[in-house]
């Protein structure tokens, strides 16, 4: 099957999303989408798979030009899409969700009666992809990896000639990542197209045929893979964004011999099914520590309990030498930790208030009874300008805004005045590119005043530049602390997966080798 | 000069198409429906809507009975309309307002020797007391074990009434009543002062008063701008150090406690005395009310005043024109159901 993107347009109000892009896909062949955040990647593909009709241009499959009002008529057409967010019941088997996503499944649920076909077809591709998962196994028992396997599976099972795989590797450990790219390949020999969404170098370079570079909306150049390199794969994708300040954090010897702005000791938490336990860190003023981790493994449960939002169920938090909270002291809510989460529209503001509102919240306890709303508002006024959030009006309700002026609003409610603590859990997730540099500019700048700094993110490139140490989440636990400038990639990815030596988790961290810095700070 | 007529003309059209267009439409919808309700009736409708509203509020006499009736709906709408300001549901008025009587009632008959001036702050506060605790059960349930607040008000609206039941039918029965079951009668000192000779009493001033603090309390305080923030996302709220826990317990508390003072003075002025039926269906009556006024303290007061007129007239109704006592729930219902279905589709209108 051969499909044809001809000058397709897409504007989302006054943006432009893809300003007349033609692109074509053949069979048994892998093609790249190469992009930042925001490029219009995604939304071109989503075209595709006939989740957004296009303002302009046309899509011909086999040199037919054809409507895709649809993603049923999409699949119809033996186009499939793997999204980010996976679409799973984590409750039911696996064999359960194959079912459901299966279109002729039977409508009776006891299916020892109907044993027969749908689930040997159903389940042919597991057993292809993945031999040894059972399809019995609970999805919610499932790795992220097994999760998008299954996804991949249920797109099969539609019969898809086209697969279209929205940043696949980004949820993924390393050596995850590794086995998908094999998987790939494998599925473009067999004479499938595959679409690659993605805005990493190492993806691209390890599978792709053919890259194809968007930036802002346009589509920059196709190129084979054979001829080209990872820096002028970089160039091409960053454009003019290259002249953007580069990012700048302290080297770590400027605080080495510091005593810890905080120690957090011994931490012990437990929320529902997650816990986290043993946490032992001692972070220095002006250090950035990045926590890495596959998702789920303790990573918001560690950051709630440090600002306190979960109390401790043992161990205890100190900054500069004092108590902030422990197990049987809760957090006093002195205003000199912050909290900068994901998704602000869900954690960090309340959505129907306005902005002033909003960066009042910060320091709430110390607003008079009756608030004077004056100040407020140009506080508010002062960080609007400062982060350059749009639209500029501080009566709107925070709901208001996208997500990337929304967090540069939260950046700069929490980085406003003294801080001794700042906790950022995936403060970039979801936003384009050039609000996550301003967002980690200012975060960093901050840590260069003396706060302490704990940021959780999945994207181990970004964790790999900037920060001072890393120290890897699994199953709740330290796994290890690397130092970005004397690891590799795949170290961290065994810290992460749990594959590495076991006597090395049952030691306590202090006598890691791999963390000097815990040691001379304790 | 054509600018000069087409303003007036401009800027009423505008007005129709906002709130005051909606209110229109309600107001003639519930008129039609009434007369109708009449009409199948087999009464003379247009007659009969003329003697409602002369009999809520024709005369100073009717007005007064109407404000009689007010007084208890705009506590127990203001019982709902605060818990409602942090996102809960509450319809547990009405065992408030019979767990104030109680209580009340309990402190009277406790001191039922000392002077007013010891008598009358005790029922007050026994009656608040009572009805804050039938508002903190639901709340502790609530925070402590997650229990539903809109289920565990409405059943305790059972036990409310039921126990109040229990004492004037046993313990507290007056031996003198010849089997009727109800308390003894209050004393002087424990009868709310009224106004100008009519049944009209305190409990209004309460209200009208609640109403106006929890409304500068609610828009303008740092405790309202917390109850918003944790009814919008109570996880932010934490972060700010407001708790929401803490906040479910002081607004169930203080709606209880009004709620509670309404049971009193129904007890104390209209009843003299602590009795079975004590106040029916006001606590519905007031949850309808804070629900037409949108959570609104200040428009709950005229629509309290409106839906008193409504019992008050219904009142008449089954007196005159010999209609069924159900009338006046039903016609309730009807302006109910009329006002939240324009209400909607006026704000869906609006939306497009």
């Amino acid at each position: 099957m051969n499909i044809q993107l001809y000058n397709i347009t897409k504007r989302f109000g006054d943006v432009t999303a893809n300003d007349g892009i033609s692109l074509d896909i053949r069979a048994g062949e892998v093609v790249a989408l190469l992009g930042e955040n925001g490029a219009g990647k995604s939304t071109l593909m989503k075209m595709l798979f006939g989740l957004y009709p296009p303002d302009g241009g046309a899509i011909l499959i086999n040199d037919r030009e054809t409507t895709i009002e649809s993603p049923q008529k999409a699949m119809s057409l033996g186009i499939g899409m793997v999204f980010q967010q996976f679409n799973l019941v984590p409750a039911l088997s696996v064999l359960d969700n194959l079912l459901l996503a299966y279109p002729k499944s039977p409508f009776w649920t006891f299916r020892r009666l109907f044993r027969t076909s749908p689930r040997k077809a159903v389940l042919t591709y597991l057993q292809e992809l993945a031999p040894g998962l059972a399809p019995d196994t609970l999805v919610r028992d499932l790795s992220v990896g097994q999760r998008q396997l299954l996804e991949l599976v249920k797109v099969l099972n539609l019969d898809a000639k086209v697969l279209i795989l929205d940043e696949p590797t980004s949820v993924l450990p390393p050596q995850e990542a590794e086995r998908l790219w094999g998987l790939i390949r494998k599925l473009a020999e067999a004479g499938r197209s595959v679409v690659l969404i993605t805005h990493k170098m190492q993806d691209v370079m390890a599978c792709a045929h053919r890259v194809v570079v968007m930036r802002a909306g346009r589509m920059v150049q196709t190129l084979d893979r054979k001829q080209c390199t990872e820096s002028s794969l970089v160039s091409l994708m960053m454009g003019d964004s290259n002249q953007r300040s580069a990012i700048e954090v302290t080297p770590r010897e400027a605080f080495a011999n510091r005593p810890p702005r905080i120690s957090i000791r011994d931490l012990h938490a437990r929320h529902g099914a997650q816990s986290v336990e043993n946490i032992r860190l001692d972070i220095a003023p002006g250090e950035i520590l990045g926590v890495a981790g596959v998702s789920g493994n303790g990573q918001h449960l560690l950051a709630d309990a440090l600002v306190g939002l979960t109390p401790l169920a043992r161990g205890e938090v100190i900054i500069d030498g004092y108590l902030l909270q422990s197990a049987s002291r809760p957090p006093s809510t002195s205003g000199r930790v912050s909290y900068i989460p994901e998704q602000p529209a869900v954690n960090a503001v309340a959505a129907d208030l306005s902005l002033t509102t909003n960066v009042a919240l910060s320091h709430f306890r110390h607003l008079s009874f009756f608030p004077a709303w004056a100040p407020e508002e140009q506080l508010t006024r002062n960080i609007i300008q400062r982060y350059q959030v749009r639209p500029d009006n501080p009566a709107l309700a925070a709901g208001q805004l996208s997500g990337g002026n929304l967090q540069k609003l939260v950046v700069g409610r929490e980085l406003e005045g003294d801080k001794d603590l700042i906790v950022a859990a995936y403060p970039t997730m979801g936003l384009d590119a050039g609000a996550a540099h301003d967002i980690y500019q200012a975060l960093f700048a901050k840590a260069n005043e003396g706060a302490a700094v704990l940021w959780i993110s999945e994207d181990l490139d970004d964790l790999m530049s900037y920060a001072h140490r890393i120290a890897v989440l699994q199953g709740g636990r330290i796994s290890g602390i690397f130092d970005p400038r004397e690891c590799d990639r795949l170290d961290i990815g065994r810290a992460m997966t749990g594959e590495h030596q076991p006597a090395r988790t049952q030691r306590p961290p202090e006598q890691k080798p791999a963390d000097p810095r815990v040691r001379a700070a304790s | 000069m054509t600018n000069a007529t087409q303003l007036p003309v401009k800027l009423g059209l505008r007005l129709l198409r906002g709130p005051a267009g909606a209110v229109l439409v309600m107001a003639t919808i519930f008129v039609v429906a009434t007369l109708a309700f009449f009409a199948i009736n087999g009464r003379e409708a247009v007659s009969l809507f003329q003697e409602m509203v002369m009999g809520a509020f024709g005369d100073s006499y009717s007005f007064s009975e109407t404000l009689v009736k007010t007084a208890p709906i705009l506590l127990t709408a203001l019982a709902v309309a605060l818990p409602a300001r942090l996102g809960l549901i509450s319809v547990g008025g009405e065992g408030q307002l019979y767990l104030g009587a109680l209580f009340g009632t309990g402190a009277v008959l406790a001191a039922v020797d000392q002077p007013g001036w010891i008598l009358m702050p005790l029922m007050l506060a026994g009656a608040m007391a009572g009805g804050a605790l039938w508002g903190v059960i639901p709340g502790l349930l609530k925070t402590r074990l997650g229990v539903n607040e809109t289920i565990s008000t409405l059943l305790l609206n059972y036990v409310g009434i039921l126990l109040v039941s229990f004492v004037v039918h046993g313990p507290w029965k007056n031996p003198n009543s010849l089997g009727w079951p109800a308390t003894i009668e209050f004393p002087a000192g424990a009868i709310l002062p009224q106004f100008f000779d009519t049944r009209v009493h305190m409990g209004l001033v309460f209200g009208i008063v609640a109403a106006i603090i929890l409304h500068i309390l609610v828009t303008r305080s740092r405790w309202g701008l917390g109850l918003q923030v944790s009814r919008s996302n109570p996880r932010v709220g934490a972060t700010a150090g407001i708790s929401y826990e803490r906040n479910v317990l002081i607004v169930m508390a203080v709606g209880g406690l009004l709620a509670g003072l309404a049971g009193i003075a129904e007890a104390s002025v209209i009843q003299n005395r602590l009795q079975d039926g004590l106040a029916s269906g006001y606590g519905m009556t007031g949850f309808l009310v804070a629900w037409l006024a949108g959570q609104h303290f200040l428009r709950i007061i005229p629509l309290s005043v409106l839906m008193g007129g409504l019992l008050a007239s219904a009142d008449s109704l089954q007196l005159y024109a010999q209609l069924p006592k159900a009338s006046a729930d039903i016609l309730q219902a009807l302006l109910f159901i009329i006002v939240l279905a324009v209400a909607s589709l006026w704000g869906r209108r609006r939306d497009i």
